[in-house]
């Protein structure tokens, strides 16, 4: 039999997998779990059982529980009175493919808090590629699996009955390791995890598809990976956490599907989807039916639909694929006793794209960068905690009064 | 500039809750000797450039501390 998850030692076949869906009468609404197969199992139980399910990262910390008002929920067991049995992987998926589940997942937001999507499997299974031709297929587990980029990859992988060998913050040794061992077909990541691969030193030609995600990527890295990769095709992906992924790249470009027609639009140069495709939040606000992305693109050929992406209109910042709003961060930051008034911004990094960075005035001498960062980690994700820390005498201000951002 | 190496190492293990490394060798692998993630990889980075003017990871990943070294003697 096929296996489904292979997680450092922990190996798990399709059939245990049927197995455990069985003997299970229960699941979590909310679930922290940091083991992966823990995770899918929840999740695939879920969604056979058409049950709601908000999807929350497992380093997420109490005080960011408290804020999304979800504190009181996690880990909770809610049992369930399932007495179907599931005999064969086929009639699992086929469950999965159709459930009625709302899929809940959280975004940073433009502003102050991350903000709430909730998504039908219709819109999370878009762009899931079915059928022989994608059978056999090895993955290489790379992103966070709460996050779009991850369900989509798991999704992709589960109904093809593919094994998923997880690789998701683990060094790159380990990472070699794995797609050597496992004769790794498939690779879908971000470009900062492709570049911490380097350099190529080895080459493996198992890999038959790489894909890019999440930031933007260059011709450097992609003729790096080639090194690495010989045998591979890259794809760059566009998805968003509000609509899934929508396009795929053309070479260096990438391509408006036609098979969306109206559905997406460009106005002044950024990109806009149609309320059909996204899902269900309070908190995104619409212009005439249409949710402006603020990705900005530039054309390269409008008749056919070419374009490459530029940059963001809003203030959100990149770190190595995870987004982070400054706001947010800012406010953590304010109220710790001492701190006048703080300003987290983004420098260009090697590594991660982006680094967060911030500038602090304080009024108390003994505030040091450790004691921050230390208060920084019990009330935020690690992602959103500044790596560098200046404390300054003042803080500059735009005209208006507003903080002036770099 | 060596002693100023190790102690950048030693603020990023310290902003982790790390202990201090007494023990350096060229060969120390900065993801396995050091445990320093790709943030942390960035962070080297960035106080590396404030303090010698340089980006050790411009031209690729640099994986050891002599590798590191290398590149600041250039």
């Amino acid at each position: 039999m096929i296996d489904f998850i292979i997680d450092g030692t922990f190996v798990i076949t399709y059939k245990s997998f049927i197995r455990d869906l069985n003997e299970r009468n229960y699941y979590y609404p909310v679930y922290r779990s940091p083991d992966l197969y823990s995770y899918c199992l929840n999740l695939c139980y879920a969604l056979i059982n058409n049950k709601p399910i908000t999807l929350i990262d497992s380093d997420i910390n109490e005080t960011e529980l408290n804020s999304l008002g979800l504190a009181n929920q996690v880990d909770k067991k809610e049992l369930l009175e399932s007495n179907i049995s599931y005999k064969s992987i086929d009639v699992i998926l086929n469950s999965i493919s159709k459930s009625g589940s709302l899929i809940t997942i959280f975004t940073s937001g433009t502003t102050g808090q991350p903000k709430k999507i909730t998504h039908t499997i219709e819109n999370l299974t878009r762009s899931v590629k079915k059928g022989d031709k994608f059978s056999n297929q090895v993955w290489a587990f790379a992103y966070n699996p709460t996050h779009m980029a991850g369900i989509q990859v798991l999704l992709q992988a589960i109904l093809n009955i593919n094994t998923i060998v997880n690789v998701f913050n683990k060094n790159r040794n380990y990472t070699l390791d794995s797609i050597e061992k496992h004769n790794i077909t498939h690779i879908s990541a971000t470009p900062t995890f492709y570049r911490l691969l380097m350099p190529a030193e080895r080459v493996f030609k198992s890999v038959q598809r790489v894909t890019l995600g999440g930031e933007k990527s260059d011709n450097n890295l992609h003729s790096n990976i080639l090194t690495l990769f010989p045998d591979a095709k890259i794809t760059n992906i566009y998805a968003s956490t509000e609509a899934g992924s929508l396009f795929a790249s053309k070479g260096e470009f990438f391509e408006l599907p036609k098979s969306l027609g109206d559905l997406i639009k460009v106005v002044d140069n950024e990109i806009l989807i149609h309320q059909s495709l996204l899902g269900k939040s309070g908190s995104l606000s619409l212009a005439n039916e249409y949710y402006p992305t603020g990705d900005l693109i530039e054309w390269i050929e409008e008749e056919k639909g070419l374009f490459k992406f530029k940059s963001r209109k809003n203030e959100l910042i990149n770190v190595g694929g995870y987004k982070v709003n400054p706001t947010e961060v800012e406010d953590v930051i304010n109220s710790l006793d001492g701190v006048l008034q703080c300003i987290v911004y983004s420098k260009s990094n090697s590594v991660l794209g982006n680094i967060l960075c911030c500038d602090i005035k304080s009024i108390v001498p003994d505030l040091t960068e450790l004691s921050i960062r230390r208060y920084l980690s019990e009330k935020l994700q690690d992602f959103k905690i500044p790596r560098k820390i200046k404390f300054v005498d003042e803080i500059s201000l735009t005209r208006t009064g507003k903080i002036k951002r770099i | 500039m060596e002693d100023k190496l190790i102690k950048i190492i030693n603020i990023i293990r310290a902003n982790k809750g790390l202990s201090k490394i007494k023990q350096f060798s060229e060969n120390d692998s900065l993801r396995d000797n050091y445990e320093f993630t790709s943030f942390d990889l960035a962070e080297l980075t960035v106080r590396i450039e404030d303090e010698f003017d340089i980006d050790i990871f411009e031209d690729g990943i640099v994986s050891t501390l002599g590798e590191i070294k290398a590149k600041l003697s250039k």
